[in-house]
């Protein structure tokens, strides 16, 4: 195991506050071989998941990020005097959870879905910036297309879209839900 | 009416049923009309892919009726699927010859979208999930700045602070400039320059010493547009100490001479 590549794999993590990503860190090493790179991130991660760890090296949005673990998070609210986080509204995280299956896809379109006007729902959320227009639609009033960004990944703790809750844990969820009230 | 649907939606965000109305408040528990079909639905264990119109009309609109008046800003949405209900209601009544085919159900537009809405809200269960999992993840970006007691003050200025001062100071050289001595031109190129290279050499400036400082009230102006023009392009930050005070004018760390990248019509 290359120890030097490990320690500058720690440092550019430790040092980027946005996910670092493969691409950046061949981009500042050079040339590291592949396996070599893979293997040195995978030892510097299983040295944090150790228990005498409170921060960890997570895979989010595509790239690598240091956080707490979830177990000190009382710890970290003391610190900061923040009672607890806000998270999103019922509303929002629909309205978020059809753009994220749908998308690309128009503010006409999600409201369809949701049996609901979400004009509102897709300010905030633009907003929060877990939502970016990507373009206008080529249809009656060149409607405006949105996407999800990668806050939105970090947001969920998700790599890629592909993490996206999949038809089958969908479908486990409904069939439980169906025994529980028959 | 959009102040009306963000008040609603205001009070959805909070997590609070809005108005004292008893009514009201058992419709804000659910996130649309979808959401209460779905909740029949589940009351009254109903199989989702045969549901019985009359049965759940008859139990949609009493929820519906339960009201004197209908706010529409608030409630079209309800009453549009009560039409719908309504509206398959009537066709299921109709005589047919035949057995009726699983695609000419006229239930079928109801039930696809109420599967789909079924599908988006499992979904959130699972991202609800998340969500909770990793709000106990802290990252370095949710991390407030580090407070420094002398940043406490600093208001970092608009353009009406700005403007204020600007015709403030506009007066004052009014007042001093009574004879103009022509024949110097400065364009706000040369000014950008000057500007930055004073900003390089001391780290900021008091911009009202600055202001006062020229020669006359022309090149004061140009002084002034070419603030206005670094801050846009986001070389310097204005920052006002505290309100009333005098306007000091920094370098942003971040960015390296943005000023000369900027196609600037001359003067």
């Amino acid at each position: 195991m290359n120890n030097q590549l490990k320690a500058i794999l720690e440092v550019l993590i430790f040092i980027s506050q946005e996910p670092l990503t493969l691409g950046k860190i061949k981009e500042v090493l050079g040339e590291v071989p592949e396996e070599e790179l893979q293997a040195a991130l995978k030892s510097l991660q299983t040295d944090y998941a150790s228990d005498e760890r409170g921060i960890q090296i997570i895979q989010t949005a595509g790239g690598y990020l240091f956080s707490t673990k979830s177990d000190h998070d009382q710890w970290v609210r003391r610190l900061l005097q923040i009672e607890k986080k806000s998270r999103l509204s019922s509303a929002s995280l629909e309205t978020l959870s059809i753009i994220a299956y749908h998308q690309p896809i128009t503010q006409a379109e999600v409201s369809a879905i949701r049996g609901v006007d979400s004009t509102y729902c897709l300010k905030t959320l633009l907003q929060k910036k877990l939502i970016k227009i990507v373009g206008r639609k080529k249809a009656p009033g060149n409607p405006l297309i949105y996407r999800t960004s990668d806050k939105f990944l970090q947001y969920f703790g998700l790599n890629s879209l592909e993490d996206l809750p999949r038809e089958e844990e969908i479908a486990k969820i409904l069939e439980e839900e169906n025994q529980s009230i028959s | 009416m959009d102040q009306d649907i963000r008040e609603y939606q205001a009070q959805n965000e909070c997590g609070q049923p809005g108005r004292n109305d008893g009514y009201q408040v058992k419709l804000e528990i659910f996130e649309g009309p979808l959401d209460l079909l779905l909740f029949l639905i589940r009351k009254k264990k109903i199989d989702i892919h045969d549901i019985p119109i009359a049965v759940i009309t008859r139990d949609y609109l009493e929820y519906l009726e339960k009201k004197d008046q209908i706010n529409l800003d608030r409630e079209a949405e309800f009453l549009f699927i009560a039409a719908l209900l309504i509206y398959i209601k009537s066709q299921m009544l109709l005589p047919r010859e035949q057995e009726v085919l699983a695609e000419d159900d006229p239930r079928k537009i109801l039930v696809d979208r109420l599967l789909e809405y079924q599908k988006v809200k499992a979904a959130c269960s699972i991202l609800r999930e998340k969500e909770e999992n990793e709000l106990l993840q802290w990252k370095r970006t949710f991390m407030p700045p580090i407070s420094r007691p002398d940043d406490l003050d600093l208001l970092e200025v608009n353009l009406f602070d700005l403007a204020e001062t600007f015709f403030l100071l506009m007066k004052r050289k009014e007042r001093e400039n009574l004879q103009v001595i022509k024949g110097k031109d400065i364009t706000i190129e040369e000014k950008l320059k000057e500007i930055v290279s004073l900003l390089q050499k001391n780290g900021s400036m008091d911009f009202l010493d600055y202001f006062s400082s020229q020669e006359t009230l022309e090149e004061a102006l140009v002084a002034f547009f070419g603030l206005l023009e670094l801050i846009k392009n986001r070389t310097v930050v204005a920052v006002q100490e505290q309100l009333f005070q005098t306007i000091r004018v920094w370098l942003r760390k971040d960015r390296h001479h943005h000023h000369s990248a900027h196609g600037l019509s001359h003067e």
